[in-house]
């Protein structure tokens, strides 16, 4: 009781502070080092140098934390290697979640895929397998995300864009048709509570027609109530609590009948996307994480046996090795506060595992093959952090989703990467490193200074109600977007370095045409041969759950068998719940 | 420049922004509701809605400019109807419509066919936005 009122970081701070430590520098090495130091920076650097010892370098959804010209063991004097890296696959994991990292499990190469009908995505799929990507990422048009069936009013003219229309468990059997689904493992980015209690249902009433036990399911949804209450834009929202109940609805019942299934996926990605910094990112993820952990321990579960099934999403941007130890410094984090908040013994529960996209926002329109060139330091710098999986975004995405040809070059940049640079063959390459070292202890101090604010709010859910994070994310990117128009942060082809000729111009994606009527008609037949009696009822009773408090997902499971379509479940969600009118945008 | 400070002094630029359609993106434009504002416009933010409720918005608070934006693909699919309905209801003309977002830039053109006034692409600064909108007022 009284260790929920104090703070994480108080916690940390009461339990690691009286540690023994065995640092790896010797007081007599320090200081010695200080002297030669000390007589370098006053004969040798450029006075100019010495002055602006620590500079700002703005950059791309950047930390802003200062960087010094040289780093050395003065920086991280205290290093103590058992207890800031530990080996790989051991306490406190900085250097990777298992032992022999990518040499044990290469990471998987997971694409996003997902355009117009689901019988159009279901060849994408295949194409993408069939030139070697590894997992598979499935991305639903704007109507499936917000939850509206194709012929609603709402969904006019938007069925099929940006990702694919599914609307019943029918439309989930085209898009997975001749996929194996207990042989690949798959990511379903149903990016909000609400959608995954209502689409999961679906893959999983497919999985039960096609026999395959859910025992034997891979993969992973996202259910994240930031992407539903917090960087969303949309026309209805259900409560923050609710939606946060639907998230933990969602975990419990995926933990118990699916049980090699990532029943959330903490995503960090979208909201850094949307316009906040490396270490935000991270802090609104963790936390999260921590209140998401609290109400499962409230539910009666232990986390050795719900947290090992947690996973992150992460973006990588542009400042490169800010990009490498925000992971390790994030790893580490986690690893504290599952071991010191939560009391975990179970290893396995105080690992950060985590996806990472390369980050979209850092792609711009101005000659656009530039782009291939930043994905791909990206992606480098996500293997340097140790990530699970990978994401390439492709060149021409400041334009369109990805053609096949765009798309078949960001795999390729995931294989050059796996197969030719000798990058995956020793573990944490960089650490060590007098400056990754110091700047993996900076950020994980500021990650965790940040979940203390949003935990002085009241916990995250509180601080999603009240505008708080918003208004922090809003002035971020507001000031942003400053910085690119003065030319502080500086990108090349647009504000620097700006070509007078226009290049070649590149293919750009174009929708399929007529997905929409297709879809509508699909939908009058459907709404024509189910059993209509059946479908009320399972809606009745899902309601019924709602209100109750039940745990809904049995329910919505039912739901799926007989056919119900995914904007009659969100209708039973909104008159439940209730409409939220999320606090003002400016 | 004389012009257009008689204007302003008359009476402030009144602009209704709104995301079109469903698209989830909505950045940009809660950052061109900050510079507008900022600049002196007076900015109604709808949040996402349809064509129909855009152009009822806009009669309803008698609105000199209507700024959509579309990053999901939806730009042209949404954008004519948009103008369509503008056009039942005899605002075109009386008022000035603008599309920014994300989309292929030789859609610009094809925007600018359909009856929108003024289109916005990634990389168009502040000023560029602001002194637009004044010019296509004034």
């Amino acid at each position: 009781m009284n260790e929920r009122a104090k703070t994480t970081k108080k916690i940390l701070h009461e339990k690691l502070s009286g540690q023994k430590s065995t640092p790896l520098y010797s007081l007599e090495a320090l200081k010695s080092i200080r002297q030669t130091v000390d007589q370098w920076m006053n004969s040798i650097v450029p006075e100019k140098d010495r002055k602006n010892w620590s500079t700002t370098h703005r950059t791309v959804l950047g930390s802003d934390i200062p960087r010094e010209l040289l780093y050395t063991p003065l920086s991280n004097p205290d290093l103590d290697y058992q207890q800031d890296l530990g080996n790989s696959g051991q306490e406190p994991f900085t250097r990777g979640v298992h032992a022999s990292m990518y040499r044990g499990r290469e990471f998987t190469m997971r694409q996003l895929t997902g355009f117009g009908s689901p019988e159009e995505t279901n060849q994408r799929i295949k194409f993408m397998l069939d030139h070697g990507a590894t997992g598979l990422n499935v991305l639903f048009d704007l109507p499936t995300i917000q939850m509206y069936d194709s012929d609603d009013p709402f969904s006019r003219g938007q069925v099929g864009m940006s990702g694919v229309c599914v609307d019943s468990v029918e439309d989930m059997a085209r898009l997975f048709k001749d996929v194996p689904l207990d042989e690949v493992t798959i990511s379903i980015v149903t990016h909000y509570p609400s959608n995954t209690a209502i689409l999961f249902p679906m893959f999983l009433a497919l999985a039960e027609e096609r026999g395959i036990p859910w025992e034997n399911l891979r993969g992973s949804v996202q259910n994240d109530i930031t992407l539903e209450e917090l960087i969303r834009s949309g026309s209805e929202y259900i409560p923050p609590k609710d939606c946060f109940r639907l998230q933990c609805d969602n975990i419990e019942f995926i933990r118990k009948n699916v049980p090699q299934w990532n029943f959330i996926t903490l995503n960090g990605y979208n909201l850094r996307e949307f316009g906040t910094s490396a270490i935000t990112e991270m802090a609104v993820a963790v936390s999260n994480g921590i209140e998401i952990l609290d109400e499962l321990v409230r539910r009666g579960y232990d986390v050795d046996s719900t947290a090992d099934r947690l996973s992150f999403f992460w973006s990588a941007a542009n400042d490169f090795f800010e990009e490498i130890a925000r992971v390790r410094a994030v790893r580490r984090l986690w690893y504290k506060i599952m071991k010191h908040r939560f009391n975990a013994k179970n290893p396995r529960a105080m690992l950060m595992r985590c996806h990472i996209q390369t980050s979209g926002v850092c792609l711009i329109q101005e000659e656009p093959r530039n782009n291939i060139i930043r994905a791909a330091y990206h992606a480098l710098a996500a293997v340097l952090g140790g990530a699970q999986s990978l994401h390439v975004d492709s060149y021409d995405e400041a334009y369109s989703v990805p053609t096949e040809e765009a798309a078949l070059l960001s795999l390729r940049t995931q294989q050059v990467l796996q197969k030719e640079t000798g990058v995956t063959d020793v573990v944490d390459p960089l650490g060590g490193s007098f400056y990754l070292e110091a700047l993996t202890n900076e950020i994980e101090n500021r990650i965790l200074d940040e979940v203390d604010e949003i935990e002085g709010l009241g916990g995250y859910v509180r601080a999603i109600e009240s505008g708080e994070v918003y208004g922090k994310v809003a002035s971020y990117f507001t000031e942003q977007q400053r910085l690119i128009e003065n030319g502080e942060i500086a990108l090349v082809g647009q504000n620097i370095y700006r070509s007078e000729v226009e290049g070649p111009p590149i293919n750009v994606f174009r929708y399929p045409e007529g997905v929409e009527e297709r879809q509508r008609s699909r939908l009058q037949k459907l709404r024509l041969n189910r059993d209509s009696e059946k479908v009320g009822s399972a809606l009745g009773a899902l309601k019924d759950a709602c209100l109750k408090g039940k745990n809904i997902l049995p329910y919505s499971v039912d739901c799926a068998r007989v056919r119900c379509t995914e904007g009659e479940l969100f209708k039973v969600f909104k008159d439940a719940f209730g409409l939220w009118k999320p606090p003002a945008l400016f | 420049m004389e012009k257009r400070d008689k204007i302003r002094m008359t009476k402030k630029i009144k602009v209704l922004l709104s995301k079109l359609g469903l698209d989830v993106h909505n950045r940009g434009i809660i950052i061109v509701a900050k510079v507008l504002s900022s600049a002196g416009m007076e900015v109604v933010y709808l949040g996402n809605a349809l064509p129909e409720e855009i152009i009822s918005v806009a009669i309803q608070e008698d609105v000199d400019v209507v700024g959509v934006s579309s990053l999901g693909g939806a730009h042209i699919s949404l954008g004519m109807p948009l103008l369509k309905e503008a056009e039942e209801k005899e605002l075109k003309g009386k008022v000035i419509f603008l599309m920014g977002g994300v989309f292929p830039p030789s859609d610009g053109e094809r925007l600018r066919e359909i009856g929108f006034d003024g289109v916005f692409l990634p990389g168009t600064t502040r000023d560029q936005i602001v002194s637009g909108i004044e010019r296509l007022v004034g």
